[in-house]
């Protein structure tokens, strides 16, 4: 079975809040520097799922990411893992692209790589946390969708989805080829091996650019963007601790709904 | 694609950047494996060096290599609880290239430093961690990693002060608190225009700043300023067995340099980018362990490379050598196909034609000399308190210097302690 799996470099959610600053003007999250982004976790789950149907039933596994600064990195970790080949899709054009215009860049490039039977993505980015992506790319290729799956098997010549649901799952029965976004049930991916390492970081990663991609320029970067944040914040909290003292508990407790009274709570 | 390397060098900080560098330059199938997610990831020192070694491996490579600034003044101050005693050099030379010193932030100087060796042909493994050496009865013969087993002909330790794979291949015995210095930095960020105006600085010069004196409250040890180009590398370094025994954190001493009025007032303002912890060998040429065996090489930290004599503590500049000696050793060893203990016997050889054991040697007393507690508190304060006196102006009638050095001399130390630490120092250094 062949897979590919869509990637998204982020900056690592380890990274404590206080940590990031926000420029207003921009309306972009600055990380703090020096930590290394990391391959989104949810979308390193689609890796390991599609290792495991490789390991099932062979294939061959293609990482795609976007990366406009053209690092490997990312993709060399999909690669360490087991994944066969990656490619990076880098060009000034898809700068400031929304989910949309993401979509469309991707859904080029799955179809550039041909032959497949599944493209997996995670089921959202840590980073802004959409969870848009996978499915706009089934759109756009006018393919199945499950989404938030567990397990992927094959039964029958058609794929067996489980999709976790709130207190439960569902079965789904989906021919091929089919888009699914992948859910942190998954459980934990494997560790790149020491060969896997060092066969990841002996590859060239080919990067393809907006012109071999045959992209509509009207849909990509930030001239195609749909929507426009309107504001993007740090919200203030603001925390206060008063201990309202009584000689007996019943004089302390009317002092406190007085006071609860006055401050509005109640 | 599983495959037998020519050699595989442990570690991807000066050392092993240098080794791999040089063996993939001559042609050997040449693997790096370094533990942390890039090269540079795990790797600390004070962030300056010194010296020609890096020079003479890539000239003019300030032109391309990650550089802070160059080092064109050495200040040295003695402090005690509120005065300091400062002494500073420059030179014209020191602002022309080739440059005496830079300071530098690892994380972009090693990354730069592996992307060396990887043009010129090494393999760099990232994330993965060497867990065992493979033998092949008595001899190296590679190592395991990522749950691999990964052979070689020649294995080179880079793997730092802890080297495991040093004890693994049963060269050296336990590391002692006392051989031990630990180091610990912060980098505070502080504005270009306000940094410079500090330190007095234009365009890319730096200034390296080390301090002695009470702050470490009697511990062996000292602390130091770099310059970077937005941010100060501030750090203190103190013998560890003094820090256990007197039950004191090398953070604390920190906060104290720090908090020292003259210190604070270079930082105010800062903010804290990065912290970072090391231990550093410093007892010199005793603790260095067997630095070869059938297969395998050690060099850099891991062979305890490193000098300290009170006014520097220099690694860096030893672990570039070595790691040129140990691919030295391997090549000539490659050619003649046998990389047995007798073939790698050249490698001590080398290092003693260089300057790496010729220093040690020249100062293995220094370490010794260095424990004297005198040096910490007695003098510092000693010399500040004379200052003071000479300095102060409170209208009494003025006393000769002698008179107010044997005034400032009592109840701290006595003529026959100073003549016997004068005695030690042109022994030591």
């Amino acid at each position: 079975m062949d897979i590919i799996v869509c990637v998204k470099k982020i900056p690592d959610p380890e990274i404590p809040p206080a940590k990031f600053k926000l420029d207003m003007e921009s309306k972009r999250v600055i990380p703090p520097e020096g930590i290394p982004p990391v391959i989104n976790p949810y979308d390193e789950q689609a890796v390991e799922l599609a290792l495991r149907l490789k390991d099932k039933y062979g294939g061959k596994i293609t990482v795609l990411t976007i990366d406009n600064d053209a690092d490997t990195s990312i993709v060399k970790h999909a690669l360490a893992m087991g994944a066969d080949e990656g490619i990076v899709l880098a060009d000034k054009a898809f700068e400031g692209s929304d989910s949309f215009s993401t979509s469309h860049i991707l859904s080029q490039a799955i179809q550039k790589v041909g032959n497949f039977d599944l493209v997996l993505c995670g089921r959202q980015a840590a980073d802004w946390d959409e969870g848009l992506v996978g499915a706009i790319i089934a759109e756009n290729l006018s393919l199945p969708l499950v989404t938030l799956a567990e397990a992927v098997d094959v039964v029958d010549g058609k794929l067996k989805v489980k999709r976790v649901t709130l207190d439960g799952y569902q079965i789904f029965a989906v021919p091929t080829p089919a888009v699914a976004t992948v859910s942190n049930e998954v459980g934990q991916p494997r560790l790149p091996s020491g060969w896997g390492i060092i066969s990841a970081s002996r590859k060239q990663i080919p990067i393809w650019k907006a012109g071999d991609l045959d992209a509509d320029p009207s849909q990509i970067g930030a001239k195609a963007v749909r929507r426009r944040l309107v504001k993007l914040f740090i919200p203030v909290r603001e925390k206060k601790c008063e201990i309202i003292e009584g000689e007996t508990t019943a004089e302390a407790s009317v002092k406190l709904a007085e006071r609860l009274r006055k401050a509005g709570v109640i | 694609m599983k495959q037998r390397f020519d050699a595989i060098v442990v570690g991807a900080g000066p050392a092993g950047c240098t080794c791999g560098y040089s063996l993939a330059k001559a042609g050997l199938e040449t693997l790096i494996v370094e533990r942390g997610k890039f090269a540079g990831a795990k790797n600390m020192w004070g962030g300056a060096f010194y010296g020609p070694t890096l020079f003479q491996l890539f000239p003019r490579f300030w032109e391309e290599a990650p550089i802070e600034r160059y080092i064109h003044r050495h200040r040295f101050s003695l402090l005690t609880q509120d005065s300091s005693l400062s002494a500073e050099f420059t030179t014209k030379k020191f602002g022309e290239p080739p440059y005496n010193g830079f300071s530098v932030l690892r994380a972009k100087f090693d990354h730069w430093f592996a992307s060396k060796a990887e043009q010129a042909g090494a393999i760099i493994a990232t994330g993965l961690q060497a867990e065992d050496l493979l033998w092949d009865r008595n001899t190296v013969a590679g190592i395991k990693a990522g749950g691999d087993e990964l052979p070689a002909s020649v294995v080179i330790a880079c793997d730092g002060v802890n080297s495991d794979l040093t004890d693994k291949a049963g060269l050296r015995g336990k590391l002692l608190p006392r051989d031990i210095k630990q180091g610990v930095k912060e980098v505070i960020q502080i504005p270009r225009h306000l940094l410079e105006q500090r330190f007095n600085l234009s365009g890319e010069e730096g200034i390296a700043w080390e301090f002695i004196g009470s702050f470490t409250r009697g511990i062996p040890g000292g602390a130091f300023i770099y310059t970077n180009k937005e941010s100060l590398s501030v750090g203190i370094v103190a013998q560890l067995s003094a820090l256990c025994e007197k039950k004191i954190g090398a953070n604390d001493l920190l906060e104290n340099f720090k908090q020292h009025p003259s210190v604070a007032a270079l930082l105010a303002g800062g903010n804290l980018v990065e912290y970072s912890a090391h231990l550093i060998p410093t007892s010199g040429k005793a603790m260095i362990p067997t630095l070869y065996s059938d297969g395998f090489l050690v060099a850099g930290d891991a062979a305890s490379f490193v000098l300290a004599t009170g006014l520097t503590l220099e690694g860096a500049n030893f672990a570039i050598a070595s790691g040129t000696a140990a691919a030295e050793a391997v090549i000539r060893a490659k050619q003649k196909r046998d990389f047995s203990r007798k073939s790698l016997s050249c490698y001590p050889e080398l290092l003693k034609q260089s300057f790496v054991l010729k220093d040690l040697k020249t100062f293995k007393k220094a370490s010794l000399f260095l424990e004297n507690s005198r040096i910490y508190s007695q003098y510092p304060e000693l010399a500040c308190d004379l200052a003071n006196k000479i300095f102060t102006n409170d209208g009494k009638p003025k006393k000769k210097i002698w008179k107010l050095l044997k005034n400032s001399m009592k109840d701290r130390v006595a003529f026959s302690e100073i003549l016997r630490d004068l005695i030690q120092i042109k022994r030591a250094l």
